[in-house]
């Protein structure tokens, strides 16, 4: 299904949640909706899925206006799935009884979906891995298993558009890296379009099509995940996405000199908005660490941290602290010079 | 429901925009017109009666005037009252509080056993009508009870202590209310962290003096709130000075309220309706004082109740369970006994043997005496309906008050809180002046009747059922709802297959108390009943008054049975849910 966002303000009392929003999601595209919390993003979600209208703007659905300043189409009149941060499970109903419930229920489930139930449970439950698990009651299953159970249920009429919020965010950090892998399976094997609202950039990066960053009711950028990753266009997503830091410094036509360096760094794929405010985006990764003595900004190690096949340093130099990222080891209180690792060479080649 | 908030915005904008649909506009009116109906009715029921009472009090022959306290300040009896009311609220407030505080740091505290069954046989006390309550003492240490018998084995000229003072409405008070104290501090005491009495032991203070100085301190807002809830139950409860303290000339504002207006005397009205207001703003200068109290301690809702034992008893165990349950037999299952034993007798004065046993009493009052059956008929038709229309109302209003908890849905709870907070003498005299003439000239005959009961009792009990519904409500997660709207349910399959299966539980022991507390009413009725209207309570109450112990005895056992049978209903829901896994 294609969505259109147009012109989408939202309000609660004096509080303005979504500013102006423009977005367009093309059929069975992937699009993660990236940001801290209160940055709207649940707020786009709960307009999307029919719970909330907008203040002023409209929503299309296949053309057809399903939210407007008059008109309100109700959840459960559009063709979606959602997944809830809670799961959402009934506690009364088994796992067969949550995926037949939609199947039943909604009136928009295709024909042939509703004709073959027991068929489309079966290979539902088979998708989602929870064959063996369909008579059991929600407080009888695991986390990643209620989760499964929430995919399910919100796949099962054939939805040609899936919410999901925060849909791993209640799950521990190893389950949470399996889930993404059959986030990305379901969404293969369904090609149904998947809106995802997530404060986590790691599984925005690994799983959307197009992300989406948003701050203060605002859509900051919206691109590819190396886009985003790689070509921040703004401060935000560069400290939020990439974690990046922002070396302060001027700029001569393509090269910039960072601050008490003599070195000079190409600017080739840097965001316009860096150039004119005098800053160059650098990931913690991005940044070479050299012998003192050599070009670069001067600096010392204030703090060490061994992570295996890198190690993570605090290095400071003057007033200021960058985050670098490098396999080289150092001792702490150890004198260096910060250079860009490829800065011979442009960007993205 | 989410329409609501999204049209309100849109309001102003219709009115701009010609071209706005004309669907949408008769909605909103729709919408408009149903939020006006229901704010009237909330004034009409229950904020008019009330401004009605204040009024009445105020009101003489030539505009407003004090005369009317000024002539209760002068009377004797007033101050007498006054004194005794004093008296029985803060001697009876006193005994619950020690009695209830105890209980509620043994059960939380200690590792006695059967705390379950030892928590059931404390409500005990208070499930009970006070009226039923007050009959088996009165019966149990009686003229011919049984511990004037035992005494007089012991020798000829011992008598029981009479009930019919004040010693014995202040005892009987303190029983009928510490489960109240109990109920309030056992969730107090368990939410104090262990860690903080093990602080205070780790620094060397001893048992007691841990108690002294760490527990009790944390419990204590807990603890004056439960004082001010009996202290407000004190103030509101008839039966148990009707019952003992009038035959003796003992009265208090609840009695004698009732007194004036079934005295029925030229200034009746003005004068029960002065000492209502008095006695009203007692009761909610009380509530304020617990609210504001009760606001002071949310910050440990949060905190989970811990229910593991802290202090092992050891040795004491067993002589402790004992003087427990040897206490509590005999504040409720002996004299409850004593009562049934006491209907089966073929006359007042006999002993219970076998040639004096009779189910004579019974009877008589089941099916020789029409009155009562009627009575027994009214009583459950009243509670029935009023189970029911609370059951819809409160339901309907506590799902609104909780997904759109707006200004006007808060002030509209506070409002029909007000009939339960109100005694119920001074609630059931505001509805005598509301619906004997509802438009001044017009008398339609709901005074009078059944229709000014069912009226009262569901005003009075609506808050009762709201309270249950807001709980189950609040326990449900709103995407559990928008979970089934997702899945293409409407209202009709969103309430039938998911809200009301997940909140029948909760909604129906809400229920079953609003049918249970109405089933044995008295003091409402008692003002309110008319000759045709009576209930069992109101029956019980004319039996004694005309001393016709064996009756009101006999009718006093029944109601124990289906007081018996309704809690057993209960249970069986409790647990049928606990089986399918809800929280009730």
């Amino acid at each position: 299904m294609s969505i259109e966002i147009k012109h989408v303000s939202k309000s609660f009392g004096s509080f303005e949640a979504l500013k102006d929003i423009q977005l367009t999601i093309q059929d069975g595209e992937f699009v993660a909706i990236l940001g801290p919390s209160g940055c709207g993003k649940t707020t786009l979600l709960r307009i999307l899925a029919g719970f909330e209208q907008p203040t002023s703007g409209e929503v299309r659905m296949e053309g057809r206006v399903v939210a407007g300043e008059h008109t309100l189409l109700p959840p459960e009149k559009r063709r979606i799935g959602m997944v809830f941060q809670s799961f959402a499970l009934w506690p009364h109903m088994n796992v067969t009884e949550h995926i037949r419930f939609p199947i039943r229920t909604h009136k928009a489930t295709p024909a042939r979906i509703k004709g073959q139930e027991e068929e489309r449970i079966r290979q539902i439950l088979e998708l989602t891995g929870l064959s063996h698990l369909a008579a059991r009651m929600p407080h009888e299953l695991s986390g990643g298993q209620k989760q499964r159970v929430a995919i399910a249920r919100a796949l099962a009429p054939e939805p040609s558009l899936l919410l999901m919020d925060e849909p791993l965010s209640s799950l521990d950090a190893m389950l949470r890296m399996d889930m993404r892998r059959e986030i990305q399976q379901v969404h293969r094997r369904t090609r149904s379009a998947i809106v995802y609202v997530t404060h986590d950039q790691g599984e925005a990066l690994a799983m959307a099509d197009r992300i989406v960053v948003m701050k203060d009711g605002r859509i900051e950028q919206a691109g590819t995940p190396q886009d985003i990753y790689l070509r921040p266009e703004t401060e935000f997503v560069a400290k939020f996405v990439s974690k990046s830091n922002l070396v302060q410094g001027s700029w001569s036509g393509n090269l910039f000199t960072p601050e008490g360096s003599n070195t000079a760094w190409n600017g080739d794929g840097i965001a316009d908005y860096f150039k004119a405010s005098g800053l160059y985006p650098v990931r913690p990764d991005q940044f070479l660490l050299q012998p003192d003595g050599t070009e670069g900004i001067p600096g010392e190690v204030v703090n060490v941290q061994f992570q295996g096949k890198e190690f993570h340093y605090d290095i400071r130099s003057d007033e200021r602290n960058w985050e670098v990222i490098s396999p080289v080891a150092l001792r702490l209180h150890e004198k260096v010079r910060l250079n860009l690792a490829d800065s011979a060479e442009p960007l993205g080649a | 429901m989410e329409n609501t908030n999204a049209s309100t915005i849109a309001l102003p904008k219709t009115g701009k925009g010609r071209k706005s649909l004309s669907g949408l506009r008769k909605l909103l009116n729709l919408r408009l017109l149903a939020r006006l109906l229901g704010a009237a009715a909330v004034l009409i029921f229950f904020v008019y009666p009330i401004l009605k009472l204040i009024l009445l009090s105020f009101q003489g022959e030539h505009g407003l005037t004090l005369d009317h306290y000024a002539n209760l300040l002068q009377q004797d009896r007033f101050w007498s009252t006054l004194r005794n009311t004093a008296v029985i609220v803060i001697g009876s407030t006193v005994f619950s509080l020690v009695l209830g505080t105890a209980f509620a740091w043994i059960v939380a505290y200690t590792d006695i056993r059967y705390k379950g069954l030892l928590h059931m046989a404390v409500l005990l006390c208070f499930i009970l009508p006070s009226y039923v309550l007050t009959l088996s003492w009165s019966s149990f240490m009686g003229a011919q009870g049984w511990v004037a018998q035992g005494l007089r084995m012991i020798h000829a000229d011992l008598t029981p202590w009479s009930m019919y003072s004040m010693g014995g409405i202040i005892f009987v008070m303190g029983i009928h209310h510490f489960p109240l104290v109990y109920l309030f501090t056992l969730d107090v005491f368990r939410k104090i962290p262990r860690d903080l009495e093990w602080a205070a032991r780790a620094g060397g203070a001893g048992r007691l003096k841990t108690i002294r100085q760490i527990t009790l301190p944390l419990a204590l807002p807990g603890l004056t709130a439960g004082g001010l809830l009996v202290f407000l139950a004190s103030l509101d409860n008839f039966g148990i000075p009707a019952f003992l303290g009038s035959p003796v000339n003992i009265s208090v504002l609840s009695t004698l309220i009732y007194e004036e207006i079934i005295g029925f005397g030229p200034s009746a009205f003005a004068r029960g309706a002065s000492l209502s207001v008095m006695l009203g703003v007692a009761a909610v200068i009380g509530s304020l004082i617990q609210w504001i109290l009760l606001r002071k301690s949310h910050a440990s809702d949060t905190i989970q109740p811990d229910h593991a034992p802290r202090y092992a008893l050891g040795k004491m165990r067993k002589p402790l369970s004992a003087v427990l349950w040897g206490f509590l037999l005999l504040v409720t299952v002996v004299p409850l006994a004593s009562m049934v034993s006491m209907s089966l007798k073929r006359a007042y004065g006999l002993g219970l043997t076998p040639a004096n046993f009779t189910l004579d009493n019974y009877r008589y009052i089941l099916f020789e005496n029409e009155r009562v059956w009627q009575a027994i008929q009214n009583s459950l038709v009243l509670s029935g309906v009023t189970m029911l229309v609370c059951l819809v109302l409160g339901c309907g209003f506590a799902y609104m008050r909780v997904r759109k908890p707006t200004r006007f849905n808060k002030a509209a709870e506070l409002a029909t809180a007000v009939p339960y907070t109100l005694p119920g003498i001074v609630f059931a005299l505001s509805m005598i002046l509301v619906w004997m003439e509802p438009i001044p000239g017009w008398n339609p005959g709901i005074y009078g009747s059944m229709t000014i009961l069912f009226i009262a009792y569901i005003c009075r009990f609506l808050i009762l059922q709201i309270r249950s519904g807001i709980t189950s409500f609040m326990q449900l997660d709103a995407s559990m709802e928008e979970a089934a709207r997702v899945s293409g349910a409407g209202a009709w399959r969103k309430w039938t297959a998911i809200l009301l299966p997940l909140l029948l539980p909760g909604i129906l022991t809400g229920g079953l108390l609003v049918f249970l507390t109405a089933l044995t009413e008295l003091t409402v009725s008692a003002l309110l009943y008319a000759s045709g209207s009576q209930t069992i309570g109101v029956t019980i109450f004319s039996f004694e008054q005309a001393g016709n112990t064996l009756y009101s005895t006999a009718l006093s056992s029944l109601i124990v049975l289906l007081i018996g049978i309704g809690g057993a209903g209960l249970l069986l829901v409790q647990r049928w849910a606990a089986r399918k896994g809800f929280k009730a």
